[in-house]
């Protein structure tokens, strides 16, 4: 693979992954949301793979495998599954309305690349370049958890903030070792798996899938 | 050899605390009792060795605790405060053998006792920050365990705890930061290694250190305004702690500011010392006051605890401020007399909390308004508390008198110094003395006469009965010990002598001579306790013979016509008709109406057909602290409205608490940015 072609794909998946994060906070049709999170999982594990192939680096290559199966298959599965479930699923009232939300991600991205000027400065390659697309898309879902109410949008804001924190992992430091790699990707699944029996539970027991109707449960 | 005495108190100490946590209840309280006497004899033996020699006991080991290590040093000045634990301590143990059937028998109390009594007869013999800090913690702990003992249920004890709890960590927290300061400028951790670079250390540091100390053995002591907590624990803690508390615990505060006043700080210039007086003047009139005005019996004691500290300070703060001026030999005398007091006080205020406990013990309150007529019913608890009072109202021949007319030798006798302050000084603690006293006798008169004579007030007390022999033991030592301090000091004064040497280096320790005439060093003064025993008994006796021979002669003549004593001649007297600790109390509440500040309540009602006459009228007087309420709650409302505003940020709402986390990150990353 060519430099040009190399610099040309990462920046295109890189740049997938925030844009993904970004239809997450314009769509309120949670299956759309569900497959934006997917397509994201893609980008992401598609950067991870020609991060390897470009270095060679063969356990990369087995990472990326690993984020391409868990992120974009096996989660967006589980979570369409709940919101199957789940007879209304559109995230109705946002806390802060689409269009604000959306000049918000925007906001948040110049603030991510404002933040990440130092982080870039220390690593002059391609990818060192990208890394504030990273910043952004943990802020975005950050401020997703923020302003939905529905379970599931809150764990898609989860996912954000982890997928966020994975690329911003593969771009400046290229490549996590395998070990820990493994080890988060399976707290997120675990987490997931947790908050998918939560959330079906809470949707049994209040006919609901609103966070916001959980407030009586303070003190 | 005489280490050996400190590692077997510990371990018989360690072996009480397994028996009272693993025993079953029928064996545990007789375990816990002979191997914390057998704990305390030990300590005892080694501290008598260490007063007698005058060679300190050293004993180190990095074995125990982790990373410091522990270093025990007993020197004749920890030694006293040893003995004077150890002997409370056997007392109140004895004691608790009879009282074990009316609680503070569960396996918790069981462990907690011999520990507290442990750590209190261990810690004057530490010799480094480390291990200091580490027996006062644990001494705090188990004594709030024992605070709370089996009552804690009522929410009067949890309240008492509360309160002890809260004032007695803030104290550990100054004492900490005094000791933490201090070391950590020395370059080393023993008390030997801060002694030396003290001298070396800036001013603005020692006063910081002495100050804190101040504050926090202030408040293990009950000096005013750190005394909230004692007449709250004291009086709701079972009696045999009590006796414990205010007979041995709070005489470690006395020892911290010496330790670290005298011992580390190597004294200090006069206003520290003028500082310590002051809260001496104001503990004792403040604490005498309220005793004065007191209807509960326990709580009375504890404010007459107050008090006694107060005077204890004042005679550290004149023989502080003689020092600095340069007036060995008197300091050394006004450092005797404190300690005297407080092992007095320790003798007098043990038996007085034990007795006030078998009082509980047989009718059920402490209420001196619905005790009365006891002295018939038990006769012995009676007298124990007899002697007990006529000691703490500094009556000869016993041992409050005693220490009572040293401390006013050493201060009248000090008068004539060089620095003004002084001058002005020392006759305010003079006057605050002879106040105190007063006051003292005018509250244990109150305790003695409605709460042991006249006629039962309630039926719990005219169902009183007499408590089980090991709790008349228990008690009746330690009021056999005021009446040896009071008829021979002198066994115990040379102690005393070489313990003020410690803390005051550079004088001779035999200030005091005589054996059976009491010579103070540089002083006028000529006290002969004996004899005068002798005389006061000698004049009872003839006292007694006359009356006897005139009331012989008056049986003989036949036109006699009996009545009741103060009945005003009538025959029929009721209860009702005596004075109660209220009424006797009203007088002096009425002089000093501004200090005590007592809450009336005077409920008046009416007969229907007419407002002139009444059907009843119920008064009611409660006397709060004045320095709690004043001082203390607004700072406690304060805290309580804070922690209502924050309570605003919480309201259950998950986006919000997600909220507080978002905005921090981006408020942060725009600030670096």
């Amino acid at each position: 693979m060519n430099g040009s072609a190399y610099a040309s794909l990462l920046e295109l998946t890189s740049g997938l992954v925030l844009v993904c994060a970004v239809v997450t906070m314009w769509r309120r049709s949670l299956p759309a949301v569900v497959k934006a999170l997917s397509l994201q999982g893609v980008a992401l594990g598609a950067a991870a793979l020609i991060l390897g192939v470009h270095q060679h680096d063969v356990v990369l290559i087995a990472v990326a495998c690993l984020v391409l199966a868990a992120k974009g298959l096996l989660i967006p599965t589980l979570l369409g599954r709940i919101v199957a479930g789940d007879p209304s699923s559109r995230e109705a009232t946002p806390v802060v309305n689409v269009p604000a939300s959306l000049v918000i991600s925007a906001a948040l991205t110049f603030l991510a690349y404002g933040a990440a000027e130092p982080v870039v400065r220390l690593i002059p390659t391609t990818a060192g370049r990208l890394v504030p697309l990273g910043f952004a898309t943990l802020l975005i879902g950050f401020f997703s958890m923020v302003v939905r109410r529905k379970a599931v949008s809150q764990i898609v804001g989860l996912l954000l903030v982890d997928n966020g924190i994975a690329l911003v992992a593969f771009l400046a430091t290229a490549g996590v070792p395998l070990l820990i790699e493994l080890g988060a990707s399976l707290d997120v699944l675990l987490a997931v798996g947790v908050l998918r029996v939560l959330a079906s539970r809470i949707g049994s027991k209040f006919g609901a899938f609103d966070l916001d109707q959980l407030r009586e449960l303070h003190d | 050899m005489s280490n050996l005495s400190l590692v077997i108190a510990a371990t018989a100490g360690s072996v009480a605390v397994i028996a009272g946590a693993a025993l079953p209840r029928r064996t545990r309280v007789w375990a816990v009792v002979l191997s914390t006497w057998a704990s305390c004899a030990a300590a005892l033996t080694g501290s008598l060795i260490v007063l007698h020699t005058g060679r300190p006991m050293v004993l180190s080991s990095s074995q125990i605790l982790p990373l410091t290590g522990v270093h025990m040093v007993l020197d004749p000045l920890g030694a006293v405060f040893v003995v004077i634990t150890a002997v409370v301590a056997i007392a109140s143990t004895l004691y608790w053998i009879g009282y074990a059937g009316h609680g503070l028998s569960t396996r918790t109390a069981a462990a907690s006792l011999p520990l507290f009594i442990l750590s209190m007869l261990l810690l004057p013999a530490a010799g480094s920050v480390a291990t200091f800090l580490v027996l006062w913690e644990l001494m705090a702990v188990t004594s709030l365990i024992l605070v709370l003992g089996d009552q804690h249920e009522r929410a009067e004890t949890r309240s008492a705890g509360q309160w002890y709890a809260v004032m007695t960590h803030v104290g550990a927290a100054a004492i900490l930061l005094a000791l933490v300061l201090l070391s950590a400028h020395s370059g080393g951790q023993t008390f030997a290694a801060i002694r030396v670079h003290a001298h070396h250390l800036s001013p603005a540091l020692r006063n910081t250190a002495f100050l804190l100390a101040v504050i926090g053995f202030g408040s293990k002591a009950g000096a005013v305004p750190f005394h909230v907590w004692l007449p709250k624990a004291h009086p709701e803690a079972p009696s045999p702690v009590s006796a414990l508390l205010s007979g041995a615990m709070v005489n470690l505060g006395i020892y911290g500011i010496v330790l670290v006043g005298d011992r580390l700080l190597g004294g200090g210039p006069v206003w520290w010392w003028l500082v310590v007086m002051a809260l001496g003047i104001a503990s004792a009139l403040f604490g005498a006051l309220h005793a004065a005005t007191s209807t509960d019996l326990k709580r009375l004691l504890a404010y007459s605890t107050a008090d006694n500290m107060g005077l204890v300070l004042i005679g550290l703060g004149a023989s502080g401020m003689f020092a600095a001026t340069g007036h060995r030999t008197t300091a050394t005398v006004a450092m005797v007399a404190a300690l005297l007091l407080v092992v007095n006080h320790a003798a007098f205020k043990g038996s007085l909390f034990l007795s006030a406990g078998s009082v509980q013990v047989a009718t059920g309150v402490r209420d001196l308004d619905q005790l009365g007529g006891l002295m018939t019913r038990m006769p012995i608890t009676g007298a124990i508390f007899l002697v007990g009072a006529l000691s703490i109202a500094a009556l000869p021949p016993l041992n409050g008198f005693v220490s009572e007319w040293l401390l006013f030798q050493s201060l009248l006798h000090g008068l004539p110094t060089s620095s003004t302050a002084v001058a002005i000084a020392v006759p305010l603690g003079v006057a605050a003395l002879a106040l105190t006293g007063g006051l003292t006798l005018a509250a244990f008169v109150k305790a003695t006469g409605v709460g042991f004579l006249g006629r039962p007030r309630s039926p719990e007390a005219t169902a009183a009965h007499e408590v089980p022999r090991t709790m008349q033991i228990g008690t009746g030592l330690l009021a056999v010990a005021c009446v040896a301090l009071g008829v021979a000091p002198f066994i115990v004064l040379p102690a005393l002598g070489r313990a003020s040497q410690i803390a005051i280096p550079g004088t001779s320790a035999s200030v005091l001579r005589g054996s059976k005439y009491l010579h103070v060093a540089g002083l006028q003064g000529v006290l002969a306790p004996a004899l005068l025993a002798a005389s006061l008994v000698l004049a009872a006796v003839v006292v007694v013979a006359v009356r006897r021979l005139v009331h012989r002669r008056s049986m003989l003549t036949p036109s006699l016509r009996r009545a009741e004593p103060w009945g005003s001649g009538r025959e029929l007297q009721t209860a009702r008709m005596q004075y109660t600790a209220t009424s006797f109390a009203e007088p002096l509440q009425r002089v000093f109406d501004d200090v005590v500040h007592p809450d009336r309540d005077v409920d008046v009602d009416h007969v229907v057909e007419s407002r002139y006459y009444f059907e009843r009228i119920s008064v009611r007087t409660s006397i709060g602290d004045i320095i709690e309420n004043k001082l203390y709650r607004p700072a406690i409302r304060a805290v309580r409205w804070w922690g209502r505003q924050a309570r605003h940020l919480q309201n259950g709402s998950v986006h919000r608490y997600l909220a507080y986390g978002f905005v921090a990150l981006v408020l942060v990353l725009v600030v670096i940015t």
